[in-house]
């Protein structure tokens, strides 16, 4: 067994992890980026379709391609990478965190001043949705059907229904319809979609593929494979409605009812968790509650956009290798969103004393909203305001705030909608 | 017709339905007639048991419902056309399997069959993975019986055939109001059935063992003797011994009929050719009175009875050790044990099961409503625990007759068959002790036309497939020096490496199957099920087995993974 020590381990060399590990690397820190699979880039890897790095280099480009980029960046600059890597098991200890590491050589005992988590998310399963019914094969996710077309080169079914409407079902509907399977539909309990506008329109209305919206599959027929689905309409509380259902004769159901960032490795290492996000609380650059302990992009809360992504990865391991240098945080005010209006907003604290006097604010609103205007406020100033022509709950936005607008006397950050625009909408 | 059975007759007509008919037939009752519903079915059943005979044919129909056939597999061949062996196990289950390891201390030819493409796919993998310490049977039973003398066998068991196994203890927790009926009443089961270390402990006591328990009882029983291990591998680790100390199993292999001459089976037909056996073993699980039939000796009937189970995250192991349970009043007499929560050996939690009287023997589809019933009764025993640490779910069928005991013996008229039938709970815990008895059986029945030596060869010792998880990190250092697969991860929920996956393809029994490789290194059980890994075994068995990525299959028969290739590929090739 090896024992070996870093100032800094990244895991997950996603397009955060990339981001955080050169950023770490630049501030002078001894930096490793570790990588279960056996290629960088995350789940861009399979995502062959563009839309990717517009806000960051301004041109439309696939998944692969903008993680080819910071690829590049990262062999440039020659940085340690450990592909193939597997986090076997993590602890931390006053002064660090201990991490087991296995690959092909053996078993590494890794001690690193700093880790920064970096490890993405996974996709909800069937169950967790409480789809009922036999259990035959053809079952799978949007992000296993993604990889079955776009890496091994199969199509896992002929004629399928969707449910869920997140961005990868929608991605995946166009993906086969091109690769020459029958999607039939995709089905989404709620009453608005959750993947972004865009994709809906580029999509499903495009190839004509229906969004039955308010409806959703209540059982799996088929002993061997998937033979059929029943869906039926759902009421505001999502319970299937008597009289509604409809048998759908398919081979194949393909889930995206949601991601959830993985943090298994967090939680090894003690950090305290969002039930919100379900990423662990954090301040503007990433660093937990766990002090020399840093997350970034879909580990910390799901993302929409790779750019913003990226942003997150830069500023958490900027802030790693400062806490390696010694720096440590001091002043934390609460960010507090209203939760009437908003279904997040991170970070879940503002480091008062951070370097950089700008943070950057992400947040979601809690159902579709037409004009409106938000703001942050403190010690009853308002920091920082924007208006919006409408948000809707799966498109992120994001705010960028001044340190320097914010009131001593402060106790508290909170984000909302402005009040007298408030008074406006409801009257 | 007998008095006894005009009595039953009469007694049907009148509490269940009009034109139901009773007649005798060798020592038991059979009933037949339409009925309106399964409910009907089963409480006619019921009725009928315990009255004096054997015990209950039901072949009551419902109006308007044809019972699907049993799921049997595509394979037609002659690959065993014209064997003669020994003994025929019918059924790769727990039983049949631990039948046929403990057959083979004997030098006889042994074949194992079983219809479906890999072991343990029916009851023996869908049950809560318990070794129950006994006291729930009614005392008397071949149930407690078994019970008692399979708990007690399993620590042998377990380190012979290399497979963790733990006694973790379990507390049925109790209110007060209920304490002075269920204290005494358990204490005297525990006595009668031989239940070892049982104890009535307070509040306090039982804190101290269970620290996250609710705080919502007032004393409870504690049985030191129950345990847990993992059905499905105990399973394969039973088939494999057997395999390697001389028996043969064949999977995709179903029993389909049988010739009968002067009270011997004289030949048993299969989708794979004509069987000649010496001596017939039926451990055909829910399909057990179908096979009794096939030797026109069926004197029971099974009843399916349907338990639903709930898997929690991994994360929320360390809640418990302990099974937890906390019947309430009227359980107590019912003929299933009540459900509760427990951890498995691997460190998941298990909520439930319930029970469910249907008439479906292999439909494994589950219900919402009785999964969030389930969530709302049992997560409250552990507070820390949140319908958000669920990850799966998944049905069973336990063989029940209606007598509600194991029938474990020789067949009355046909010399040559034994049964191993009517295993519904706690037939796991049972096991090992119903092997050894059926096993004495079968010897019995063979030592009439034929000479039984011991083998001579005889290893009960099986070496399992290695588990990193449970090394020292030093230990797993050296493994992957010696073997590099070991060292690459391919489930990263489970932690599993391709070594792993590799050796289950290599495994005395050879499988080809998603599920097959998931039984038996458990690549795919965790909280993405599947998600991630699948791809990557697919890959795996393709590589080893040589096989095209779109023959490979989730679990047998059509349940193929992938259709074809896409039109870029195909446009590329
Ligand atoms: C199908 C799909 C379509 C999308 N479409 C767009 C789009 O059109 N435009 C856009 O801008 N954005 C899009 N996004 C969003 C964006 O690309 C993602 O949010 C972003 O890739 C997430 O980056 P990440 O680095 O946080 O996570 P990931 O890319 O998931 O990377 C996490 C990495 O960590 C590794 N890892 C995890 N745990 C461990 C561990 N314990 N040890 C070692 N390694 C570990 C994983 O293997 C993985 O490589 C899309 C996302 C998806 C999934
Ligand atoms: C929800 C639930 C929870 C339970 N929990 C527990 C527990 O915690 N502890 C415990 O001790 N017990 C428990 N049990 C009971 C236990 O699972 C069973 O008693 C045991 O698995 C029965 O094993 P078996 O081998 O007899 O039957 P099975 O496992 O059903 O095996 C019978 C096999 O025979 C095969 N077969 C049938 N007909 C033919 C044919 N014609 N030709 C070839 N093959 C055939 C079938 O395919 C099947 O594989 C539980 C059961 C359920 C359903």
């Amino acid at each position: 067994m090896t024992v070996r020590n870093v100032d800094i381990a990244v895991l997950g060399a996603g397009p955060a992890g990339m981001a955080a590990a050169l950023a770490a690397a630049g501030g002078g820190a001894d930096t490793v980026l570790i990588e279960r699979e056996n290629h960088l880039g995350g789940i861009l890897k399979q995502c062959v379709h563009d839309g990717f790095g517009l806000l960051r280099f301004g041109e439309k480009l696939s998944g692969p391609e903008y993680a080819g980029r910071f690829v590049h960046m990262v062999r440039e600059a020659g940085l340690a990478v450990l592909t193939s890597t597997f986090v076997a098991a993590a602890r931390h200890d006053s002064e660090e965190s201990v991490l087991m590491l296995v690959d092909r050589s053996g078993v590494t005992e890794l001690h690193a001043k700093a880790v920064v988590l970096a490890t993405g998310c996974r996709e909800r399963s069937a169950r967790q949705v409480m789809i009922q019914g036999t259990r035959p094969a053809g079952v799978m996710t949007a992000g296993a059907a993604q990889y079955y077309v776009n890496v091994l080169g199969y199509l896992p079914t002929t004629r399928c229904v969707i449910l869920g409407s997140g961005d990868i079902g929608l991605i995946m509907a166009r993906r086969l319809t091109l690769e020459g399977a029958e999607v039939l539909g995709v089905f989404e309990a709620k009453s608005t979609p959750s993947g972004l506008s865009r994709n809906v329109a580029q999509c499903l209305d495009d190839f004509g593929i229906q969004l039955h919206l308010s409806r959703t599959v209540t059982r799996i027929f088929g002993d061997d494979r998937v033979e059929a689905v029943e869906t039926a309409a759902v009421d505001e509380k999502m319970r299937p409605i008597a009289g509604t259902e409809e048998r759908l004769t398919c081979d194949g159901v393909i889930l995206s009812v949601g991601l959830i960032p993985e943090n298994e490795v967090g939680e090894a290492l003690g950090v305290p968790m969002d039930p919100v996000t379900k990423g662990p609380v954090m301040d503007q650059n990433g660093q937990t509650q766990v002090s020399g302990v840093f997350v970034c992009g879909n580990a910390a809360h799901v993302n929409d956009l790779v750019d913003y992504v990226t942003e997150s990865g830069e500023r958490a391991g900027a802030a790693a290798a400062a806490f390696v240098a010694g720096r440590r945080t001091h002043r934390l005010l609460p960010l507090m969103a209203d939760s009437t209006v908003l279904l997040y907003a991170v970070p879940q604290f503002v480091d008062m004393d951070a370097p950089e006097s700008g943070a950057v604010v992400y947040f979601r609103s809690g159902e579709e909203l037409g004009v409106t205007v938000v703001e942050v406020t403190a010690g009853g100033e308002t920091v920082a305001r924007h208006r919006y022509q409408h948000l809707r709950p799966p498109e992120m936005e994001r705010l960028e705030i001044d340190l320097n607008r914010i009131p001593v006397s402060a106790g508290s950050l909170n984000i909302g909608v402005e009040s007298a625009a408030a008074a406006e909408m409801t009257s | 017709m007998s008095r006894r059975s005009q009595h039953i007759q009469q007694r049907l007509q009148q509490q269940v339905e009009p034109n139901i008919s009773c007649r005798e037939g060798h020592d038991s009752i059979i009933l037949e007639g339409i009925v309106d519903n399964w409910a009907q079915v089963v409480r006619a059943g019921k009725l009928a048991a315990h009255e004096g005979y054997k015990g209950v044919v039901n072949r009551l129909a419902i109006e308007g419902l044809t019972l699907p056939p049993p799921r049997s597999p595509k394979l037609k061949d002659t690959a065993l056309d014209g064997l003669h062996v020994d003994v025929l196990i019918v059924g790769g289950g727990v039983t049949g399997c631990a039948i046929a390891r403990e057959l083979t201390r004997k030098s006889i030819s042994v074949l194992l069959v079983e219809k479906e493409d890999d072991l343990a796919t029916h009851a023996s993998s869908r049950n809560n993975g318990m070794i129950h310490p006994g006291i729930e049977p009614h005392p008397g039973t071949s149930k407690a019986y078994f019970n008692v003398h399979g708990n007690a066998m399993y620590d042998t068991v377990a380190a012979e055939l290399g497979i963790p196994f733990t006694r973790c203890g379990s507390l049925i927790l109790y209110q007060e109001r209920w304490e002075r009926f269920l204290g005494p009443l358990f204490m005297a089961r525990a006595r009668q059935n031989g239940v070892p270390g049982v104890r009535l402990i307070n509040k306090n006591e039982a804190l101290s063992l269970e620290p996250h328990l609710t705080r919502e009882f007032s004393a409870a029983l504690h049985m030191p003797s129950t345990g847990i291990i993992s059905p499905y591998l105990l399973t394969v680790a039973y088939a494999e011994n057997a395999v390697q100390n001389g028996a043969r199993v064949s999977l995709e292999t179903m029993v389909v009929d049988m010739k009968v001459r002067e009270g011997r089976i004289t030949a048993v037909g299969t989708n794979r050719g004509t069987l000649f056996p010496r001596v017939i073993v039926n451990a055909a699980g829910c399909y057990a009175d179908a096979v009794a039939d096939m030797a026109g000796d069926q004197f029971f009937t099974i009843h399916p009875r349907k338990g639903e189970i709930i898997i929690l995250d991994r994360k929320k192991g360390h809640l418990i050790s302990h099974v937890v349970a906390k019947p309430r009043l009227l359980q107590v007499k019912s003929d299933t044990k009540g459900g509760g929560v427990n951890r498995t050996i691997d460190g998941n939690i298990l909520v439930g099961p319930n029970a469910v009287e249907q008439p479906f023997r292999e439909d494994y589809s589950t219900d919402r409503d009785h999964i969030k019933l389930m969530l709302q009764r049992y997560l409250p025993l552990v507070p820390e625990l949140s319908p958000a640490d669920l990850i799966t779910y998944f049905a069973g069928t336990r063989p029940a007759t209606y007598e509600e005991d194991f029938v474990i013996e020789r067949s009355q008229y046909v010399r040559n068959l034994v049964h191993a039938a009517g295993i519904q709970s706690p037939g796991l815990a049972s096991a090992p002790a119903i092997a050894e008895e059926v096993a004495r059986l079968t010897v019995g029945a063979l030592g009439e036309v034929a000479r039984v030596g011991d083998n001579p060869t005889f290893d009960g010792h099986r070496q399992g497939i290695p588990e990193p998880e449970r090394m020292t990190w030093e230990e797993r250092d050296a493994l992957i020096h010696r073997r590099p697969d070991y060292g690459i991860i391919v489930c990263r929920c489970e932690g599993i490496s391709k070594g792993q996956v590799v050796d289950a393809l290599n495994s005395p029994i050879s499988v080809t199957s998603i599920d097959a490789v998931k039984r038996r290194v458990r690549a795919g059980m965790g909280r993405c099920q599947g998600a991630f890994c699948t791809p990557q075994v697919l890959r795996i068995i393709g590589e080893q087995n040589g096989e095209q990525l779109a023959a490979i299959t989730k679990k047998g028969g059509d349940s193929f993974i992938l259709a074809t290739e896409t039109k870029t590929v195909q446009r590329a090739s």
